[in-house]
């Protein structure tokens, strides 16, 4: 029954709530003695090739599509570079990366099935006019299309003092 | 609770100023402490399988070296029942004796729920304790998990619907938005797989 070697799938991106989810994780879910896997998966957004508007088409030379092309690895770089420098003192446990090309949502959902996880984690911005109330796009159509269970892990507002209740 | 993590501390220290003691005690208790879970319970079959997928994949060794094992709570909404039923048609008031027979009968069932989870809890030798709330059930959970200030959440997924696996069950995705504590949702597995334990 206590069987090692889960396969857990954090999706990181650029913003704090999915390192709050990572922070999270290897402090409740992940020990150092267990013998999981965790995957950290960034989901790269595919560069709009044209903004095409009405009456103006903005070609890109190839020189700016390069460019762009660039800072996006670069970003995705730095995001598992830090994602996994956190994962440092873990020793038993296998980290691995991947990047995916495509829209986060689906992305994220097929890396999971493909891999065969567990367990998916990941943050939630809480986009919307009360940030607390909602959660974040992505996070939801994962928690709803996953086959497996979903872990979101919302970033606590700072509050200073007591609560509201 | 200091008394106990100063002592496992000096061991290290033995000759160390108290000044460093304390903050070392200080450290340690907040790493002992437990997590509290709450997992949300009702009568389908969803929420038991969520409830042994936890068990069976969070808290089958601890965390920590030092830390306890986590605090599970089981809490079961009971939906409060309406006096009035069938509003459209003629009124029909319940006898009183009718409100108790349901209100026994809503007891009961609760109560079987709630001890067939500490069954399943015993068995994989997890401490559970239970809480019966009444009202609507996802307003009760996203309160509960406030008041009780729960790290964690855990709620099994009935995907009501055409498509049962697609899609959330309403509880579940109105507590994933609104609880502010991590959520974990479970969600049955795929009917072509075998029940084993993976």
């Amino acid at each position: 029954m206590a069987e090692n070697g889960r396969k857990i799938l954090l999706a990181v991106d650029e913003g704090d709530e999915s390192m709050y989810a990572l922070t999270w994780c290897l402090k409740n879910v992940i020990s150092e003695n267990s013998k999981d896997t965790l995957i950290l998966c960034y989901a790269k957004p595919p560069r709009a090739v044209h903004t095409a508007m009405e009456g103006t088409v903005w070609a890109f030379s190839p020189d700016v599509m390069e460019s762009l092309e660039r800072y996006s690895n670069d970003v995705a770089q730095c995001v598992i570079e830090k994602a996994k420098r956190a994962c440092k003192h873990l020793n038993d446990v296998k980290v691995e990366t991947v990047v995916e090309h495509g829209d986060p949502r689906d992305m994220i959902c097929e890396v999971a099935e493909k891999l065969k996880v567990d367990l998916l984690v990941m943050g939630s911005h809480g986009y919307g006019l009360i940030k607390r109330a909602f959660l974040g796009s992505v996070s939801n159509h994962c928690a709803q299309n996953a086959k497996c269970p979903v872990l979101i892990v919302k970033k606590p507002k700072p509050k200073g003092g007591n609560g509201k209740h | 609770m200091d008394t106990t993590t100063a002592e496992t501390s000096s061991t290290g220290a033995e000759g160390a100023a108290y000044q460093l003691l304390t903050t070392t005690a200080t450290a340690a208790a907040e790493e002992k402490k437990k997590t509290k879970v709450l997992v949300a319970m009702d009568e389908s079959d969803g929420s038991f399988y969520a409830l042994k997928w936890a068990l069976d994949h969070f808290f089958c060794y601890p965390i920590q070296r030092d830390q306890e094992p986590s605090m599970i709570t089981l809490v079961h909404v009971q939906p409060i029942f309406q006096p009035f039923i069938y509003p459209a048609g003629p009124v029909v008031y319940a006898t009183p004796a009718m409100l108790d027979a349901v209100k026994q009968a809503q007891a009961q069932n609760a109560a079987s729920i709630l001890s067939r989870a500490l069954h399943v809890c015993r068995e994989k030798k997890i401490k559970a304790e239970t809480l019966i709330l009444e009202g609507d059930l996802k307003d009760r959970i996203c309160q509960a998990a406030e008041q009780l200030h729960v790290d964690l959440l855990v709620i099994g997924s009935r995907g009501l619907g055409t498509f049962k696996r697609a899609f959330l069950g309403s509880a579940s995705n109105y507590c994933a938005h609104h609880v502010q504590c991590p959520i974990l949702i479970v969600k049955p597995p795929p009917p072509s797989k075998e029940p084993h334990s993976e």
